[in-house]
């Protein structure tokens, strides 16, 4: 299938004079806003054991691999017969086996695999589909004949990157990708979510659908959070999903509900510790279980790592022969399993010439390429291979061709090879008009790997005619395609976000109180029992902030020293170092979206607050407090001023409000009942929610109960009240990006409608007047509601928008 | 001979369960030489779901669930079976090792390829170049296969000291091998690497086995155990039980319950908690002899 010369040389001639016309320097900048668009939108690829540590940027270049349209044709029409004799030999691995028996497949190529899960044998599933979404990976040689290197069967990764590169490529080269007629990959994923939907368990009318995670820690993960929001499926690792009655039900607020499709990428033995392996953290127990009764459908079908095997490519001509009556249409690159006998001696034989690969790897391992072994290396490698035949198979090493590669204004070829994907579609498969091509990491090796640190290219596939448009807008059914504009944020940073802005407020409500009671300690000459002081002293007792005794009159000394302790102490609870120390760890993995003087404002919160060498005095901790507020202010501003409103910020702001309404509530009803509302505590609550000056501007007067707490809480004028945090937080809210068929009002939105309404309706003043008088928990009632809702909002959104592992802070 | 065997396991948390599902395989198999009369099976408290079916290796398999919180689970296995002594063929009649180890390849029988599963590597067992050549010197060449495997049993039982403190489930081949301490799970798993190694199908078999007091001494209840032995295929005949723990061809004694290609396909009760905290477990057997013939 050698692609007519002729044809690539006209589709080629289109895209660089279409690149020509548009000038070096232009390709160059335009170039560089998509590698940074990469970077801001969180496109990563976590390489195992990379010292630079998780999350690498996804490397793309920026010239597109290109396929004639004859040449696809070809490709197409081989991938789908592929799939399906893929899934006719799956079917019957867990079926009947006659291939077995029929001596079409040895027997021990299934015995020595530990892909082949015993307890899936014998079920059924939905369609009799148990391929899902098949991967190829494909590699041209330089004669132009494509050849399968390996299939990728459980849970293929690449689609959600290749839809990336895409959207990336796209918006950097409009016009290329006008001019060379390419096609949509829209359709796939389409295809790909009715076929999912439509094999849901019988009677289940609008089936829910959830994407299974191993969570933050798999290589992949980012395009799992990016796919699970195209596609408009819940993002679940196996803790949010529970077996029940033989059902499988996600964990929610408001209870159980029903999973009917699964979309796993997890691998088949860690998706369920009862029946698969047992030491899985990931899976859910009883899954099985669940499947086996036909009460949930999951794609791919558990046990389909079974032929992810190269040993099984030599056996495929003959499979397809058998089974479809056809010949195979894609040759496999030729391979030897050393599980037979006559295979093993040929391997022995040729050493020299093959390139060695574990047939059922356990982890990731390099190819080892005959020819670089000296001879005792080979003898070495013999005598490993002879001791267990079964565990290799030899290859024959072809010669990728190459791809011109865009590096540092000028072209490089690179070894390339192509993963291609198919999804079930009615009755068949339907490939992507597209792929996923990766790229070598260097101009002479011909490995290619994401994990061995090579790139990818977009790949184009061309068309003959003008390509209909795909069109963007959401379809009856709910949006297949994703939305480029600011709403747009991987989940993962959204959550890092949302908490980034919780403990920089945490911090700031911590300081402010701190600081009122070391100033109030350093210039009140001595004496717990001044009035303000002793009033802080017992609110701080009553927030579980100081131990119980400090509510009574201790010694000054021990006072302080407590004080010095809250600031400075690493392991104490809610410590000021603690807090920042959390802070900056949410910062640290959000801190692609963070710019460098932001970066540096946190640098130095950080430093401040480790232990001191000398002994600090209260009066040099008191400055350091106000050093804090001062560098805290500036990390709120630069949110402020520096951040574009996207999602991100949104989150952010949306964590800010959150904290401070949740703090300032708390604190106001520790204080009002551990002093029973003394006025001595007024001023310090002042003090603490930064309102002194405005009620002063307001009343001119000493403070007073109702007075101050209408300030805290219902005015919104106040930028520190809860009014006004419930304002922007309703603002926040209504711009959330929205689930399809979320039912409206959200939830979020309907609780904020009840704090609102609650917070107008409150009659604050007659609430203090009953204080007063001795009633006090009418009051505490209201602060009390105000705190539950508050926290329930906080784990809606939680839940809802990054309900994957979220960091355990509360 | 007919017995009756009741198997109680009891799990105690020191928090609470919330929700627990539960693999068991406690019913005895139906076999030729196994027939069994009565059986049931009491789990408190009781399950929201349960179901049975056979497992890929034909054993009898029962799942539950338990939705209801509880610090104590209980699972009570009571059954009444009849035995049958098996008929091994005299050992010198069987055929060369070798011949066993090479009749694989080319033969797709059903019989066949259900023995064949048991030459390859599995979860808990893999072979290894140290066992074949531990195992080598019980298979001189052309020796008939079953000699060989009674040889090695003996060399196992001689070898290895039974000892109930040096193992785990969780203890890897290769330390036992090491330290030559273990239980009869050890020792039935290591022979059955031993063998593998040398290309030879065995499998793991899991059951009880009737322990007789003392002369003139009481039999003492609860005081029996699960046992784990090995069986081998002898092409022709099928396959056939040996235990290295105790050093014998099981005759009519043994029961058995279920059967893999180690421990971790046959382990009577496999369960997934959440919550629970610290567990104990308290596991009494008791196999009583009703009579019978001998």
């Amino acid at each position: 299938m050698a692609a007519a010369p002729g044809a690539l040389r006209s589709h080629c001639e289109t895209f660089v004079n279409s690149l020509e016309s548009l000038g070096r320097e232009e390709l160059a900048a335009r170039w560089e806003i998509a590698r940074r668009s990469i970077r801001d939108n969180g496109v990563t690829y976590n390489v195992y054991r990379d010292p630079q540590g998780m999350d690498r940027p996804w490397e793309l270049d920026m010239i597109p691999l290109l396929l004639p349209p004859a040449e696809w044709a070809q490709i197409e029409a081989a991938l789908i017969q592929r799939a399906r004799l893929l899934n006719l030999v799956l079917a019957d691995i867990y079926g009947p086996q006659r291939l077995i028996r029929e001596g079409l497949l040895p027997p021990s190529l299934l015995y020595a695999n530990p892909g082949f899960l015993r307890p899936c044998h014998g079920m059924r599933v939905p369609g009799d589909i148990h391929l899902h979404l098949h991967g190829v990976d494909m590699a041209r040689s330089a004669s132009g004949q494509w050849w399968v290197l390996a299939d990728r069967t459980q849970s293929p990764s690449g689609t959600g990157y290749a839809l990336e590169n895409r959207i990336v490529l796209r918006r950097s080269l409009p016009e290329a990708f006008r001019d060379c007629q390419v096609h949509r990959l829209a359709s796939f994923f389409r295809a790909q979510r009715e076929t999912l939907a439509a094999l849901a368990p019988a009677g289940r009318n609008h089936p829910q659908i959830v994407l299974l995670t191993p969570g933050p820690y798999n290589e992949t993960y980012f395009e799992h959070a990016y796919l699970a929001r195209y596609l408009g499926f819940p993002l679940v690792e196996g803790g949010d999903l529970t077996v029940r009655d033989r059902r499988v039900f996600i964990k929610t607020l408001e209870g159980l509900q029903p999973v009917d499709v699964i979309l796993r990428r997890l691998d088949d033995s860690f998706c369920d510790p009862l029946e698969l392996r047992a030491d899985s953290f990931l899976g859910v127990a009883g899954l099985v279980e669940a499947a086996r009764a036909g009460n949930v459908t999951i794609a791919n079908a558990l046990g389909t790592g079974v032929i992810e095997t190269p040993a099984i490519l030599a056996f495929l001509p003959g499979l397809c022969r058998h089974l479809l009556g056809e010949e195979l249409r894609l040759p496999s690159v030729a391979t030897w399993w050393c599980g037979q006998s006559k295979e093993l001696q040929y391997v022995l034989d040729h050493l020299g010439e093959l390139v060695v690969k574990r047939a059922f790897p356990r982890d990731v391992r390099e190819p080892i390429f005959g020819e670089t072994l000296s001879e005792s290396e080979k003898a070495a490698l013999a005598d490993e291979i002879r001791a267990r035949p079964y565990d290799f198979v030899a290859q024959e090493k072809i010669a990728l061709s190459t791809a011109p590669v865009w590096l540092d204004h000028r072209l490089e070829p690179r070894s390339l090879v192509v993963r291609a994907y198919a999804t079930a579609a009615r009755d068949s498969y339907m490939v992507m008009p597209g792929a996923l091509t990766r790229v070598a990491n260097a101009p002479q090796s011909t490995v290619v790997s994401m994990q061995s640190g090579g790139g990818s290219k977009d790949t184009w596939v061309l068309s003959n005619g003008p390509v209909s448009p795909v069109t963007l807008l959401p379809s009856a059914e709910g949006p297949v395609v994703l939305e480029r504009a600011p709403t747009d944020l991987p989940s993962r940073v959204a959550d890092n976000l949302f908490w980034l802005g919780r403990y920089a407020e945490r911090s700031e409500g911590l300081v402010r109180l701190l600081r009122s009671a070391a100033s109030r300690l350093t210039d009140e000459s001595g004496s717990t029992d001044a009035p303000e002081l002793s009033a802080l002293l017992q609110t701080m007792t009553a927030m579980d902030l100081l131990p119980r005794r400090f509510g009574e009159r201790v010694p000054l000394a021990d006072l302080e020293q407590e004080i010095l302790a809250m600031i400075f102490k690493q392991r104490r609870q809610s410590s000021l170092r603690q807090t920042l120390n959390q802070l900056r760890q949410f910062a640290t993995v959000a801190r692609d979206r963070l710019s460098i003087d932001t970066w540096r404002i946190l640098n130095q919160l950080h430093h401040d607050v480790r232990t001191p060498k000398a002994r600090v005095q209260l009066d040099a901790a008191l400055a350091l407090l106000n050093r804090t507020i001062m560098d805290l202010a500036a990390f709120s501003g630069m949110e402020m001023e520096n951040m574009t409103r996207g999602n991100g910020w949104r989150f952010l702001d949306i964590g800010r409000r959150l904290e401070r309404s949740v703090n300032l509530v708390t604190l106001v009803r520790a204080a009002l009942s551990a002093t029973n509302a003394s006025d001595a505590i007024l001023e310090p609550l002042l003090e603490i929610a930064d309102s002194s000056m405005t009620y002063r501007r307001r009343y001119y007067a000493q403070a007073r109960l109702a007075p101050v707490l209408d300030l805290l809480l219902a005015d919104d004028g106040n930028p520190r009240s809860l009014a006004f945090q419930v304002t922007a937080l309703a603002g926040h809210i209504d711009h959330l990006p929205r689930p399809p068929r979320a039912p409206v009002p959200t939830r979020e939105q309907a609780a904020i409608t009840r704090l609102q309404a609650t917070l107008r309706e409150a009659d604050i003043k007659g609430l203090c007047e009953a204080q007063r008088q001795g009633s006090a928990a009418p009051l505490d009632d209201l602060l009390y509601g105000f705190v539950t809702e508050l926290q329930g909002l906080s784990d809606t959104i939680a839940h809802y928008y990054f309900s994957h592992a979220g960091p355990q802070a509360s | 001979m007919r017995y009756t065997i009741s198997h109680t396991t009891t799990y105690r948390y020191s928090d609470e369960v919330s929700v627990s599902h539960h693999l068991a395989r406690l019913k005895p198999r139906q076999s030729a030489g196994q027939r069994c009369v009565n059986c049931e099976q009491a789990i408190e408290p009781s399950p929201a779901a349960r179901s049975e079916r056979e497992d890929y290796f034909g054993n009898i398999v029962t799942f539950f669930a338990i939705h209801t919180p509880h610090e104590q689970l209980k699972v009570q296995a009571r059954c009444e079976i009849d035995v049958t002594p098996p008929t091994a063929p005299p050992p010198e009649q069987t055929p060369p090792w070798e011949q066993v180890r090479d009749g694989f390849e080319g033969d797709p029988s059903t019989e066949t390829l259900a023995a064949y599963e048991f030459v390859f590597d599995s979860p808990l067992i893999r072979t290894s170049r140290t066992l074949a050549e531990y195992a080598a010197e019980s298979f001189p060449p052309g020796r008939a296969f079953l000699q060989g495997v009674t040889d090695l049993t003996r060399r196992i039982h001689g070898d290895f000291i039974f000892d109930a403190k040096a193992t785990t489930v969780a203890t890897p081949l290769n330390e036992v091998f090491e330290s030559r301490r273990g239980v009869c799970q050890d020792f039935a798993q290591l022979q059955i690497a031993c063998l593998r190694s040398l290309g030879l199908p065995a499998r793991y078999v899991s059951g009880y086995l009737e322990t007789r007091p003392p002369p003139g001494r009481p039999r003492l209840a609860g005081a029996d155990a699960s046992h784990a032995w090995v069986s081998v295929y002898n092409p022709g005949t099928g396959w056939i039980d040996v235990d290295p723990t105790n050093n014998q061809a099981p005759a009519n004694r043994h029961i058995t319950v279920a059967w893999g290609r180690d421990f971790s396909d046959v382990s009577p009760i496999r369960g997934v908690i959440l919550g629970g905290g610290d567990h104990a477990v308290n596991v009494a057997v008791d196999v009583i002899a009703l009579g019978g013939e001998e």
